[in-house]
């Protein structure tokens, strides 16, 4: 169900690293949990990010939530297709709902988030 | 805290369905199922046929000789408009305040006989109210646990409910005794989403194979089980009410244009002094519709601005699954002035959300 190519936040982030930029998204258990997700609010390619920054949002028929930039860096694309379909979030969480990419300050970070195995158990605590 | 809650007869029947469960009125109940959500679920209504689980609203018998009588000397509407076998939305007003208890459903059985559908958190004082006031011979029972109400709702409702052998051609806010396979229901023309659709009112222990049967038989018609997610964006497209939202002890039927369902011409009900005295007068405040310019979603307790000076707060609000934008009742402020088509703002989370004021439903009723 967690992939266990990609890297993870406590905020139910994944990170996928590629040579010193990442992609961005939120998990699966993360969409399940906000229910059918009907905006999402996505940071300008351009901008510059901190690590825990909020960075945009993502809103379902109930409620609000923030993204969080998972990683400092600068933003090199966005997913423009969530603009039109931000129900792909929910179906394809860690392929076309994918949220972000960034160019990391730093690429050694990465390997200090979150493995599959350490994520699942924030998921599984509930 | 949840092993406090009470659970519906269906209970387990949504559990294997998947659902998220979220606490309504004291009563965990069904948000939305697996593999639905709450737009697939909300789309199935509008388009097909959805099937609510609605057991935690309350149910209550008054009877006794005079029990109609009793009762429409207590609640707003004029139960007398209606005749044996017809149903009626009605308000429970405080007799001082004028503001509402409850809003519920009454069904006329017989001049000795009314059922009363209050919402799940009120049923107890309703009932408390009324066998406070009621005259020797009359009694009201809280039957709370007793029944379990499934709604289906949507154009294809009708056809699906033939399928079962229930009856389904009978008027708007009328009601029929009916079987499913040998369990008895009461079947009604009523409904909280704005379709076509009927409520089933079921002794407890047959609830589970008529929810079955429903969806057994509703497979080709594109039927769902629909959570209250759905209920909520359903109702609220509507224009409707909820109570301890857009009515409450706080705001009056007048205030929330709720007007048309008190017997202003009654000599008598609870809170008739007071509300005749604020629609003499004019509401201070009055809830009307908004409807979002961009992508802010207006969410209940927001403030509601012209300028720098707020004229009201939203009551309830939530994404239009129909229209693809975000939608609010809300009450203004009389003083300002609004009418149609004025212009406001919402602060959604400290930005200005551009909004127009809209008379509800927000999308056009179908359910007669």
């Amino acid at each position: 169900m967690i992939p266990d190519d990609l890297r993870y936040t406590a905020e139910h982030e994944w990170v996928r690293p590629s040579g010193g930029t990442v992609r961005v998204g939120i998990t699966d258990f993360a969409q399940d949990s906000l229910g059918d997700i009907v905006f999402v609010e996505l940071p300008e390619p351009g901008r510059t990010v901190t690590a825990g920054e909020s960075v945009g949002e993502l809103e379902s028929t109930k409620s609000v939530s923030d993204l969080y930039a998972p990683v400092a860096g600068t933003v090199t694309a966005r997913n423009e297709a969530l603009s039109d379909a931000p129900d792909l979030v929910n179906r394809d969480p860690y392929g076309e709902g994918w949220m972000v990419e960034i160019e990391l300050a730093d690429p050694s970070v990465v390997a200090g988030l979150l493995d599959a195995a350490a994520y699942e158990k924030i998921t599984s605590q509930g | 805290m949840t092993d406090d809650l009470l659970r519906s007869p269906l209970h387990e029947k949504h559990q294997a369905l998947g659902a998220k469960f979220a606490a309504f009125g004291g009563w965990q109940m069904p948000l939305e199922y697996a593999g639905g959500g709450v737009i697939a679920e909300h789309t199935a209504v509008r388009e097909a046929v959805g099937v609510f689980d609605v057991s935690h609203l309350g149910k209550a018998t008054v009877r006794g000789p005079g029990a109609a009588e009793f009762v429409n000397r207590c609640l707003a509407n004029d139960l007398d408009r209606i005749g044996a076998g017809q149903a009626q939305y009605t308000l429970c007003c405080d007799d001082a305040t004028g503001g509402v208890v409850d809003d519920l459903i009454a069904y006329r059985y017989a001049d000795d006989h009314v059922f009363l559908i209050p919402n799940a958190a009120n049923t107890a004082e309703v009932c408390r109210r009324l066998a406070a006031v009621a005259p020797a011979g009359i009694t009201v029972t809280d039957q709370h646990r007793e029944y379990a109400i499934v709604a289906v709702q949507g154009p294809r409702s009708g056809a699906l409910l033939d399928r079962l052998g229930v009856p389904t051609d009978h008027g708007y806010m009328s009601f029929v005794d009916a079987t499913v396979d040998g369990h008895p229901v009461v079947v009604c023309r009523t409904g909280y989403t704005g379709e076509h659709g009927y409520e089933l009112v079921i002794a407890s222990q047959y609830a589970p194979p008529v929810w079955d049967a429903l969806l057994a038989q509703g497979a080709d018609l594109g039927v769902r089980p629909a959570g209250l997610a759905a209920r909520d964006t359903l109702r609220t497209e509507m224009g409707y009410p909820l109570h301890g939202q857009d009515l409450s002890m706080e705001i009056s039927p007048v205030q929330a244009r709720a007007g048309w369902a008190v017997g202003w011409k009654k000599p008598e009900f609870w809170g008739r002094a007071k509300l005749v005295a604020e629609k003499e007068a004019g509401p201070a405040r009055r809830l009307w519709g908004l409807s979002a310019s961009g992508r802010g979603i207006p969410r209940p307790g927001m403030a509601v601005y012209v300028g720098d000076t707020q004229v009201g707060r939203v009551t309830s609000g939530t994404f239009s699954p129909t229209l693809k934008r975000g939608i609010a009742l809300a009450l203004l402020d009389t003083a300002a002035g609004l009418a149609e088509d004025a212009e406001v703002e919402v602060d959604v989370r400290g930005r200005r959300s551009p909004m127009t004021v809209v008379k509800p439903p927000f999308v056009t009723p179908s359910v007669k």
